[in-house]
């Protein structure tokens, strides 16, 4: 709470240092935080401390201990081992190349969903009021579906034995699809996993945008169109910037989830993922869980959370400074 | 992220239970099977694998009722899920409310063993104990204590269409391998008009089908040598086995490569394979399904290949022996009516009733009443005499858990690596798991 309004406080302050009722108001507010929203938010910080927080160390303690089945079953303390875990995950190639191919599917996935996002937004600004209500009671539909019936459906569609895609492609004069396995070349499973990731996740981003879009003032739309500018012109110059800070959030967004790709890949290789399939959640739950390195899986966790943080920062950094800017 | 949370807590969760209970000696004494105990008020709790419900759920009754007249304990069976039972059982067993007696496949039990999750027990108690099959007595042996009893087990066969191989001309099942591929040749000549036919149905991925042809050449999968376990995968014999399946699958099957087995019966059952290998219950499964396959009690449907399958030991190829063991877990409250329990579960009059839901004995002594009492499990007790198991190591389970000869065989398969490089590149993986400390 304190971390966003700083830059506006701050501000407020710079600018009018001798204002008095800029300091009036401003001590007022300092008497009533003392106690009360703190007393308020006291169960959510509870809730907070016990449910992420508590496990979060316990994840960073685990990291540094070697924890087997054994140790997991007799409740002894594992045996401490430094940075052992993390020099043997750092070291591994396997680990490398699941990082590698996270981020590439992480980039694909976000440039692709955002702007096919864009594109259905702006669609929908130019169809008629029937039309628009039909696409978004389309995409609700699309987004109230769980990810795993989703997943599930998709790995049904593709089936090599039984799957709908292989029928209807089969069809198609001169090709011959039946059988054909989508997970045997890695770019063609990856595609099946890309199309459903970017799938699930237009709705939200056509419907966010489209209710970006409908704040861009009309006027100034028209009045670049009297100027001569052209529809791309109009776009680039007036409708982007005044969306930035709504799709630098949505795009934020969808890092965040794609980053974290659990469930489609998981479900679409039936629960056992090939190497070419894991990403850094599936390869972190496997080596704890799968192969009951709990220490190691901790120790790709927490590697992962880093690097998360690594990307999100550059984001949030960005963030604020849009704050400042208006 | 979100997911991240979840698994960490889950984490958390079981540490916080392992911290509640304490520790346990490393040197428990044998729990006995022998002698009265005294249950009353007491309550058992069991942990078996769904296809006792699906398949036999009368024997668990009658074996339950018998201890219950003898003890005077109730019992509380809760069936579990081949897809989830390990993880399941480690974040339980990491806590105190644990279950009494647990059923897990004679593969998965040298790493729990090993772990300390069972106590010792001693098999004289058991009938038949003496000739327990090798196979699922082996799972259970650790520093010359015992710490399972043998249930039941399975032996994979060859299950083929009577009609299809009779309008191929072949009158009988085949009795040796070479016979076995030209009958193979000759289905597929008689089915070459449906392009989807495959005179064999073998998914890439199904990994104990891939090993009984290894050891069929005289190849293994790893074997120990002092304290060290060493991959034998690209020892020439190995190759040479999984060059004979490779062979053969690539000709004869119109399998997903990336594919297991666990959905064969299923895909066998749409007509478009002359002949699979699989359990001897597959059979059925693929002869009729549940109509309603989340409802237990559903009626039965039949399929396309009803009443047109048929099975025969797969010759030349030793079978893969599969089963269960049961164990007496380490923090059970119960150990003793546990024992017992397990005691009547695995006696003479379970096993008969479990000789007639087409399950093989837990011993080679009724092997041969088995197929006298079920014809139709003949098959699979002639094959469960020349079977072959897992490497006896502690880490076995994790190989499997990891995928490696599943990944080893797509990737042969699908051509991405040769027979040989496939072959080195798994027995790398196996000596790094078996080897870990």
């Amino acid at each position: 709470m304190s971390v966003v309004e700083s830059p506006t406080t701050r501000r407020t302050g710079g600018s009018t240092p001798h204002r008095a009722p800029g300091r009036a108001r401003r001590t007022r507010r300092n008497r009533q935080t003392t106690g009360l929203p703190w007393l308020l938010s006291l169960p959510a910080l509870i809730l907070l401390a016990g449910l992420l927080g508590y496990p979060l160390v316990r994840m960073v303690v685990l990291s540094f201990q070697n924890m087997r089945l054994r140790e997991l079953l007799s409740g002894r303390t594992p045996p401490w081992v430094g940075f052992d875990n993390y020099t043997k995950v750092l070291s591994d190639a396997e680990f490398w190349r699941v990082v590698g191919r996270t981020f590439a599917f992480t980039a694909v996935t976000v440039v692709v969903s955002v702007l096919v996002g864009l594109g259905i937004a702006l669609l929908m600004r130019r169809v008629t009021r029937g039309v628009r209500l039909f696409m978004i009671v389309a995409m609700m539909f699309v987004w109230a579906m769980p990810q795993l019936v989703a997943a599930q459906i998709f790995r049904w569609i593709t089936d090599s034995d039984f799957g709908v895609i292989n029928y209807f492609i089969d069809k198609l004069p001169g090709v011959d699809y039946q059988n054909h396995s989508w997970f045997v070349n890695p770019w063609q499973g990856w595609s099946v996993i890309t199309t459903l990731v970017v799938w699930a996740g237009i709705p939200f981003l056509a419907i966010t945008l489209n209710a970006g879009l409908t704040q861009v003032p009309k006027e100034l739309v028209e009045a670049a169109t009297v100027d001569g500018a052209s529809g791309w012109q109009t776009l680039r110059n007036i409708t982007l910037p005044i969306l930035k800070p709504l799709l630098i959030i949505v795009t934020t967004l969808s890092v965040i989830w794609d980053f974290g790709l659990f469930t489609q890949n998981w479900v679409l290789r039936d629960g056992h993922p090939e190497p070419q399939f894991q990403t850094l959640a599936t390869y972190s739950y496997t080596q704890a869980f799968g192969q009951s390195r709990y220490s190691l899986g901790s120790a790709i966790s927490v590697i992962t959370v880093l690097l998360m943080l690594g990307v999100m920062a550059f984001y949030i950094r960005q963030m604020f400074r849009i704050g400042e800017v208006e | 992220m979100k997911r991240k949370i979840v698994a960490v807590a889950a984490i958390a969760a079981t540490l916080l239970g392992a911290a509640a209970c304490g520790s346990n000696d490393d040197d428990s004494p044998t729990t006995s099977a022998s002698g009265a105990v005294d249950g009353k008020g007491k309550t058992l709790k069991v942990w078996l694998m769904v296809d006792a419900q699906t398949s036999w759920k009368n024997v668990v009754d009658d074996a339950s009722k018998r201890f219950t007249d003898a003890t005077g304990a109730q019992v509380n069976v809760e069936y579990q899920q081949w897809a989830n039972h390990l993880t399941k059982l480690d974040a339980t067993l990491a806590g105190s409310d644990v279950p009494d007696v647990v059923e897990l496949g004679n593969s998965e039990f040298p790493k729990y063993v090993f772990s300390g999750a069972f106590t010792a027990i001693n098999p004289a108690d058991y009938e038949n104990s003496g000739t327990w099959l090798q196979g699922l007595n082996d799972a259970c042996g650790f520093e010359g204590k015992s710490y399972c009893v043998p249930y039941y087990a399975g032996a994979r066969v060859l299950i083929y269409r009577t009609d299809l191989f009779k309008k191929a001309g072949i009158a009988d099942a085949p009795k040796s391998y070479d016979e076995f591929l030209a009958d193979a040749d000759k289905l597929q000549a008689a089915g070459k008009s449906d392009a989807k036919f495959g005179a064999v149905y073998m998914p890439g991925q199904y990994w104990y089908s891939a090993m009984s042809w290894v050891k069929s050449t005289g190849g293994d999968i790893a074997k120990q040598d002092g304290d060290k376990w060493v991959g034998q995968l690209s020892q020439p014999a190995s190759v040479q086995g999984l060059q004979r399946w490779v062979d053969m699958v690539k000709k004869y099957s119109k399998a997903d490569p990336t594919k297991n087995e666990n959905d064969q019966a299923g895909i066998f059952a749409q007509g478009e394979a002359a002949a699979f290998y699989g359990n001897t219950w597959e059979q059925g499964a693929a002869e009729q399904v549940k109509k309603d396959p989340n409802d237990p009690n559903s009626p039965l449907v039949d399929t396309k290949v009803k009443g047109k399958l048929a099975s025969a030991a797969m010759p030349d190829v030793p079978s893969f022996l599969g089963g269960s063991n049961l164990g007496v877990t380490e923090k059970s409250q119960n150990k003793q009516l546990a024992a017992q329990w397990i005691k009547y579960f695995t006696d003479s009059t379970s096993m008969a009733g479990l000789i007639k839901a087409n399950a093989l004995p837990n011993s080679t002594s009724l092997l041969d009443k088995a197929a006298t009492d079920n014809p139709g499990l003949a098959p699979a007790a002639a094959a469960a005499k020349n079977s072959w198991f897992t490497p006896q190591a502690e880490k076995w389970a994790d190989v499997e858990k990891g995928n490696v000869l599943q990944t080893m065989l797509t990737d042969i398969l699908t051509g991405k690596k040769s027979v040989a490089d496939g072959a080195k590149w798994a027995d790398d993986q196996i000596n790094t798991i078996l080897n870990e400390s």
